[in-house]
């Protein structure tokens, strides 16, 4: 808790500092002292630097450079997680729990679309309050996505997985979490302000020209960004670095290397989304005018910008899931992961090819016509690499002795999920065909199983998986299974509807619908309020494991991966002893297989 | 193993050729008004027929997996330990990439040229989008509607939909042509179509003009019907509606000025108009082509007529 007081005090009093400066700027070109939005955005990019000097940068950090005795703040217990902590585990931790909390209010927002939409005409909010709302789910969801399974298991997992003490830059891995909170905090002040209606696409000019609360979104996305470069940085610099003796690149668990993958993407690419909003919050304030086509600008430049990191975000999302269904799948057939090296090779063929599909959001935005073919064709290729790991999944599971315990079920839907999402992709990247179903339910229904029937799922595939490695307690197996059934179902239900919606006439992002789609509609929103429910399980599920659940040996599933060959929950540094790695890590049914061997230390010998 | 491999094999052709049955057969289309719709709904089905075979493939390994090798409880041994298997890996690969490599040929490609190969247009309709309206012109015949609540099509003739914008980007789409093309601030975008059936918004709701690029409150009902006529009831359709222009009904041409004062704004904005929900009236998107469909009348007198705004699909859009 003194953290978060300490950021925050920090945080406004750089706010008004900030404001205040721009404030002065202002005067002596004879403008008003409060800019309004300029303002804002001043105020807010201070509070962050006031925020994170609060909560743990001016500890760790200056006092060190100005060689000021630094006291570290420690906190032992629940309370560590309220604190600028650079333990992995903890931060994981704060990853995962920050981001579930997020998620449930993402879908509490599905859940007042989906009764608007319950029947057509307006039933409880205006066109503005619904498109708020809409927007609001949209952003969330993508943190989330983008966030949450990465920050979670490549924290708290990845480390052990290479046999690593910590990540490679600790303060790092703390700071970059703590970005999210006050993205969260500001993307929950836009309601005050009116919210946005922009979706979170954000696309000009319509950001240039709507409620104020806009500019909030643009700071949001633009705040979390740096989130996921530091957490990019720390994750490539620990895999390459951190790795335990005999950790060879081809003995990576595959989980590692889809985080790898997906590090080098966010490296790269979240540069972008940063200079979309830099640049849509100086058309709004400073009367730039980069995508105002009446000033010499262009409203196409924004959504090139915008895909060009946001197309490798949604492998950025649905990577590491991808990775952690591997993982689980072959632990729970016990069978070697099967075209290992064929999987490797997909994941990074997907990475490549993401960086060259961006314009297949645009097949109808009026870009050059025949400029779509290229995209096209990348876009229809890169089904290519991501089918490998459908042959890596099925070719694991085949012949093998499949343990249907709640992380498989899961890991399992992951696949089934992604299939639909997968191949539905193909319709949309053709371009005859995209013509009729961009902008439709169609497309809502297709990236819902991509990136919630794929990366979510994997979520809680990993979450399940993992749970008693990281708490040292088992979850009630029944109530997991009984949550998996019910998500499963409810999933399905409500997102298959959807395709045939969008080829029906039904767009995305209206409050209300033609009264023909009522039925569907009706239909939809039953099933949702259905999957709503079924998250409410899971969290029951998961708050009384934690205290009444069985305890749990070091390998409940006798996976063969180094998290699995420490206790349950892991000592601070992971390992008693440093582990060697001798084989890879899916020697299942091999006899004499090893992936690890923890030598005596030398002194002993 | 290799038993349960033909076993899995004949399944997948057994759920191949149900699903090829469907695939080819289903009517899976809401109503198909022009050209372009039926091919570009060949071009849907096309990509089912070849989808299926990887659907029902990864399915029945998925499923037959499960089934036949899940244990009871915890097994006492592991399964064989195959690593890879080249062959099939490359081969995998190689199937792959071939249909994707298909699918960019045909329907991709292919529906490309379909869809521009005839750029003679016999009749030009420029659509200017507007939050939250369109306004229609037809230049060949010096008729425009600002505020428009129909846009009137001849069955049977290349039209040409020119398409811009004036604040922020919208787009326009026609379910029942499976087109949509988006109107962007200064650009001019363009799509061509033939209609081939004499239907209207009122037979069926896809035959509608619809707002598909979000742009802020009144998006969703951002509409205008759409009427497709025989080619000599356009004919005089048009001669009626210059007779209007030329008799100097002026009121009848500029909707917009009329309608200002119904300018929805604040009606879509307002939280109090409609907390009464399921009011028909104000909640429902009930294309009244009746109403819509004289263009040239949209003054006051429509509005009106209809007794408030709701049952009017234009003054329904921008309020
Ligand atoms: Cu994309
Ligand atoms: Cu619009």
């Amino acid at each position: 808790m003194r953290t978060i007081i300490q950021g925050l005090v920090g945080g406004v009093i750089a706010f008004i500092i900030g404001a205040a400066l721009l404030g002065i700027v202002r005067l002596a070109f004879g403008l008003s002292f409060w800019g309004g939005e300029a303002s804002l955005v001043a105020g807010w990019l201070a509070f962050v630097i006031g925020w994170l000097l609060g909560v743990g940068v001016w500890e760790y950090w200056v006092r060190e450079w100005f060689n000021l005795p630094v006291k570290k703040f420690e906190a032992t217990g629940t309370s560590r997680y309220f604190t600028f902590c650079t333990d992995h585990k903890v931060v994981g931790i704060q990853y995962l729990v920050t981001f579930l909390g997020l998620f449930l209010l993402a879908g509490l927002l599905a859940m007042v679309m989906r009764a608007e939409l319950m029947a057509p005409g307006r039933n409880y909010m205006s066109g503005a309050t619904y498109n708020n709302v809409m927007s609001l789910h949209g952003t969330i969801m993508v943190f989330v996505g983008v966030a949450a399974t990465v920050g979670a298991f490549g924290n708290y997992i990845l480390p052990i997985m290479i046999g690593a003490e910590d990540m490679a830059f600790p303060r790092l891995n703390a700071l970059s979490f703590w970005f999210v909170p006050p993205v969260a905090i500001l993307l929950l002040a836009s309601v005050f302000s009116n919210g946005y209606d922009t979706g979170w696409t954000g696309y000009a000019t319509l950001a240039s020209s709507t409620r104020e609360g806009v500019i909030f979104y643009n700071l949001a996305f633009f705040t979390v960004g740096f989130s996921s470069i530091l957490g990019a940085v720390n994750i490539l610099t620990t895999v390459i670095a951190l790795r335990a003796k005999g950790m060879y690149w081809g003995r990576l668990p595959i989980f590692v290397w889809a985080s790898l993958g997906t590090a080098i993407l966010s490296l790269i690419f979240t540069q972008f989304i940063a200079l979309a909003m830099i640049m849509s919050l100086l058309d709004r304030v400073a009367g730039f005018s980069f995508f105002d086509a009446f000033a010499g600008g262009d409203p196409l430049l924004y959504q090139n910008v915008f895909w060009f990191y946001s197309h490798p975000a949604v492998y950025v999302m649905i990577l590491p899931g991808l990775g952690i269904a591997l993982e689980i799948i072959s632990v729970f057939s016990r069978k070697p992961l099967f075209a290992y090296k064929w999987a490797v090779f997909g994941m990074m063929g997907v990475v490549v090819l993401s960086a060259l599909v961006w314009a297949h959001h645009m097949f109808t935005s009026g870009m050059d016509s025949p400029l779509r073919i290229p995209f096209m064709i990348t876009t229809e290729l890169i089904s290519v690499p991501t089918g490998l790991v459908f042959l890596t999944a099925l070719g694991t599971m085949w012949g093998g002795k499949l343990i249907l315990k709640t992380p498989m079920l899961f890991a399992l839907a992951v696949i089934f999920n992604f299939l639909i999402g997968g191949i539905t992709g193909i319709f949309l990247s053709d371009v005859p065909v995209d013509i009729q179903l961009q902008d439709t339910f169609f497309v809502v229904a297709h990236f819902h199983y991509t990136i919630v029937g794929g990366g979510i799922f994997a979520l809680f595939a990993g979450i399940y998986y993992w749970y008693p490695k990281m708490t040292g307690r088992m979850y009630n197996e029944r109530q997991g299974k009984i949550q998996f059934w019910w998500m499963f179902i409810g999933f399905n239900l409500t997102f298959i509807p959807m395709f045939w919606a969008g080829l029906n006439g039904m767009n995305r992002r209206i409050a209300d619908y033609v009264p023909d789609l009522g039925n569907i509609n009706f239909f939809t929103s039953m099933s949702a309020f259905f999957l709503g429910i079924g998250f409410l399980l899971f969290v029951y599920n998961m708050a009384v494991s934690l205290k009444k659940g069985e305890v749990a040996a070091d390998n409940p599933w006798g996976g063969y991966t180094l998290e699995w060959q420490t206790s349950s929950p892991p000592p601070l540094e992971n390992f008693d002893t440093p582990p060697e790695v001798v084989g890879d890590p899916y020697g299942y049914g091999e006899p004499d297989a090893k992936h690890v061997i923890f030598p005596a230390p030398a002194a002993t010998d | 193993m290799k038993k349960d491999l033909i076993i899995a094999v004949i399944l997948w052709f057994v759920f191949t050729a149900v699903g090829e049955y469907w695939a080819f057969n289903a009517n899976m289309f809401p109503i198909a008004a022009a050209e372009e719709a039926v091919f570009l709904d060949d071009a849907f089905r096309l990509l089912i027929i070849l989808a299926m075979p990887v659907f029902t493939l990864v399915l029945t390994f998925l499923f037959f997996s499960i089934l036949r090798y899940r244990s009871k409880g915890d097994p006492d041994s592991d399964g064989p330990p195959m690593r890879t298997n080249t062959p099939l890996a490359a081969g995998w690969l190689a199937i792959t990439t071939g249909l994707a490599i298909f699918v960019v040929i045909n329907p991709g490609l292919k529906g490309m040229a379909e869809l521009s190969a005839n750029p003679n247009a016999d009749l030009v309709i420029q659509v200017t989008g507007e939050q939250w309206h369109w306004d229609v012109s037809y230049p060949q015949y010096d008729l425009t509607y600002q505020r428009a609540t129909q846009i009137a099509l001849p069955a049977d003739a290349r039209v040409k939909f020119e398409l811009t914008s004036t604040d922020v980007i919208h787009s326009l789409w026609i379910p029942a042509f499976r087109l949509k093309m988006d109107a962007v601030p200064g650009r001019d975008t363009s799509f061509y179509v033939t209609p081939t059936e004499i239907v209207d918004t009122e037979m069926d709701s896809n035959v509608r003009v619809q707002c598909a690029e979000l742009c802020g409150t009144g998006h969703a009902r951002m509409q205008m019907a759409v009427r497709i006529m025989e080619p000599d009831e356009f004919e005089a359709w048009v001669a009626e509606a210059k007779a209007m222009t030329m008799s100097g009904d002026m009121e009848g041409m500029d909707m917009g000025s009329s309608s200002d004062s119904m300018d929805g704004m604040d009606n879509m904005d307002s939280e109090s108009d409609n907390m009464d929900g399921m009011d028909s009236g104000d909640g429902d998107m009930d294309m009244d082509t009746d109403s819509g469909m004289d263009m040239d009348s949209g003054d006051s007198d429509m509005d009106m007529d209809s007794g408030s705004d709701d049952m009017n699909m234009n003054s329904d859009s921008d309020g």
